[in-house]
């Protein structure tokens, strides 16, 4: 039982941004996909959750293959995502933002397709339950936009574990939070680990990455370089050529190899544009 | 402290029998005034219909008067001499809420995928082309001449009459279509429309159909669209084209927008505004339209986000008088 890509493969246009990409992601773990800049991270996890199609290969969740589904039906199967970008809704409250989640469940049965039909207290209860997990239960009436940008991340996060989603895909939930906030958000990702749940993380802060991973996949120009435990990821010589590739990831490497962790956090996207 | 709450609570009361006996009173007035009112009525109703398109899903629609049109040629069609079918008047303002619902789909299907400028266009054609199909069926429905001698409209067994019974009806129903369709606005329907508004991606991401929401958002819109056609139709006992044309879809997307974009409030004071203003203006005669069109751009340029400001909606009023009433008073 597990989400796997299967030869899938991403071109727009003449650009081949995923090649021949095969991988297996089993409940129960957290997986890191790392990489320089734009080497195909947010491609897969745009192509999992549906928001780009597959050019070719199949993306399966256990017996359903998702990778011919629409994307509210790829939500509906248990797979949820937060973005690299915020997507909240900023003029909706934060008790909202996860409200909305439970919509298709709060339908009558004709519309809603199995399932029993969630009530408006069942799903405020949940609601508030979360709220109360990510320490957002003091903003619930506020708007989201009017959050500091480091709460939204958390709300970001909540929404997406909010159902409660076998299969949840975090593209950069550290990006742009400061030391502090990073730690604590490492801290909260190691605590979403579940048996019954895949956490798939795409992210570049080596000292998150390699303080909780299970396994890291590692993709340079769209294909994966290596895929192993941190540790043999730190040591794999592939992997440091890689990203050897741009002079601020030079450094980076060199202090992964020492085994030495900053106090700053290592970015290796340190002053690139984000997509 | 007791005291001001006794005030204002008294206030309150008085405010509230004020405006109960204000709109009791309409029908006191002479004809003229209370059809006056009856066309507000119905632009009210109209504009919340349309509202949850336009307020809530965030589409712009610039042929909402082809489903008011629906609606009316529904009465039309079943309670005259037409296809001498007769029908009673309750009975055919659910058929016309159905019907209106029905071309509310049919438009919806091939038109979601489209956003911003480009739907506003496309549903405007598809208001002309309802307008000029009706024109043109002369079979069915005689054409420019229009269907006339329709039905008396009854209640159980009550003719409806006077412009004064419209009144009434007219007021019952936009008290229960306002109603409805604030609950929606508050219940998770409504979240969703807003959810849809700002990210129509994001929403889809969250196991939501997106393209459903935007039916259901079109759908229940056209149905009180229709609904009114149906009482308008009943109303005049005539019906031709020429009520529907594209001015009309135009005056009730501007009662929005004049009253302030997905607040009831907001539609009910653009809709007093709007259709009382050109009755103002008679004495102005050729230069009526003038003065129309100067009010609406001052309007615009004082106050962007409509009459009413987006925080006194109705939850706001609904909450202060609530407020008020369980509030301790130790007068
Ligand atoms: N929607 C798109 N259209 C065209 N090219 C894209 C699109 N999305 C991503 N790409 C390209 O695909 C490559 C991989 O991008 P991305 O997956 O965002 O990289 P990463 O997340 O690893 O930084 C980049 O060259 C990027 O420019
Ligand atoms: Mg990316």
């Amino acid at each position: 039982m597990a989400l796997t890509l299967e030869h899938v493969s991403k071109r727009f246009g003449s650009l081949v941004a995923i090649k021949d990409l095969s991988l297996t992601f089993e409940r129960g773990a957290i997986y890191s996909i790392i990489g320089p800049n734009g080497a195909g991270k947010s491609t897969v996890v745009n192509m999992v959750a549906g928001s780009y199609t597959v050019t070719s290969g199949v993306i399966r969740l256990d017996a359903h293959v998702v990778s011919s589904l629409a994307k509210h039906q790829i939500a509906r199967l248990g797979i949820s995502r937060t973005y690299q970008n915020l997507r909240l809704f900023d003029g909706m409250s934060v008790l909202e933002n996860l409200e909305v989640c439970f919509f298709t469940d709060s339908l009558p049965g004709l519309f809603r397709r199995g399932g029993h039909r969630m009530t408006k207290v069942e799903r405020l209860k949940r609601c508030h339950a979360c709220l109360h997990d990510f320490n957002l239960a003091d903003v619930a009436e506020n708007l989201a936009g009017d959050l500091p940008y480091g709460r939204q991340k958390v709300l970001e996060l909540a929404r997406a574990f909010v159902t409660d989603a076998p299969v949840v895909l975090l593209d950069e939930p550290a990006a742009g939070l400061n030391h502090t906030e990073t730690k604590e958000m490492a801290r909260r990702i190691a605590s979403l680990k579940r048996s019954d749940r895949a956490i798939i993380l795409v992210e570049h802060d080596m000292d998150l990455v390699m303080s909780i991973s299970d396994r890291v996949d590692v993709l340079n120009h769209g294909e994966l370089l290596y895929s192993g435990s941190p540790d043999a990821v730190r040591r794999n010589e592939k992997v440091q050529e890689a990203y050897l590739g741009t002079a601020a990831e030079l450094d980076i490497v060199r202090k992964l190899t020492e085994g030495r962790r900053t106090s700053g956090g290592i970015r290796a996207h340190a002053g690139v544009v984000r997509h | 402290m007791g005291k001001s709450v006794f005030l204002r609570r008294t206030g309150l009361i008085v405010t509230l029998l004020v405006c109960v006996a204000l709109l009791v009173k309409v029908p006191a007035l002479p004809p003229y005034y209370v059809r006056v009112a009856d066309s507000i009525l119905i632009y009210i109703i109209l504009a919340v219909g349309l509202n949850i398109v336009v307020g809530y899903a965030g589409l712009l629609d610039l042929g909402f008067i082809a489903f008011y049109a629906v609606g009316a040629y529904t009465y039309a069609f079943l309670a005259s001499g037409q296809f001498d079918i007769h029908l009673p008047f309750l009975i055919i303002l659910l058929i016309g809420a159905g019907t209106g619902a029905l071309a509310g789909i049919l438009l919806g299907f091939p038109v979601l995928k489209l956003r911003g400028d480009y739907l506003a266009i496309v549903t405007l054609s598809f208001g002309e082309i309802i307008r000029i199909l009706i024109n043109n069926a002369d079979d069915l429905t005689n054409g420019p001449q229009g269907i006339a001698a329709l039905d008396r409209a009854r209640i159980f067994g009550l003719p409806l009459i006077s412009p004064t019974n419209f009144y009434f009806l007219l007021l019952i129903l936009t008290i229960v279509v306002c109603g409805a369709v604030y609950f929606m606005e508050r219940s998770i329907l409504g979240k969703a429309w807003r959810a849809l508004r700002e990210d129509q991606d994001a929403t889809r991401g969250l196991g939501i159909n997106t393209t459903g929401l935007k039916l259901a958002a079109f759908a229940i819109s056209a149905a009180i669209g229709g609904a009114t056609g149906v009482i308008f139709s009943a109303f005049q006992r005539f019906v031709s084209p020429e009520s529907f044309t594209f001015q009309e879809s135009l005056l009730v997307v501007l009662i929005i927008i004049i009253g302030g974009v997905g607040n009831i409030v907001g539609i009910a004071a653009g809709a007093i505004l709007l259709i009382i203003l050109p009755e103002v203006l008679h004495f102005a005669a050729q230069y009526r339209l003038l003065i129309y069109g100067l009010v609406l751009v001052v309007v615009i340029v004082l106050r962007p986000n409509g009459l009413i400001p987006p925080a006194f909606n109705l939850g706001h009023v609904i909450r202060k008088i609530q407020a008020l009433w369980l509030s301790p008073s130790n007068t």
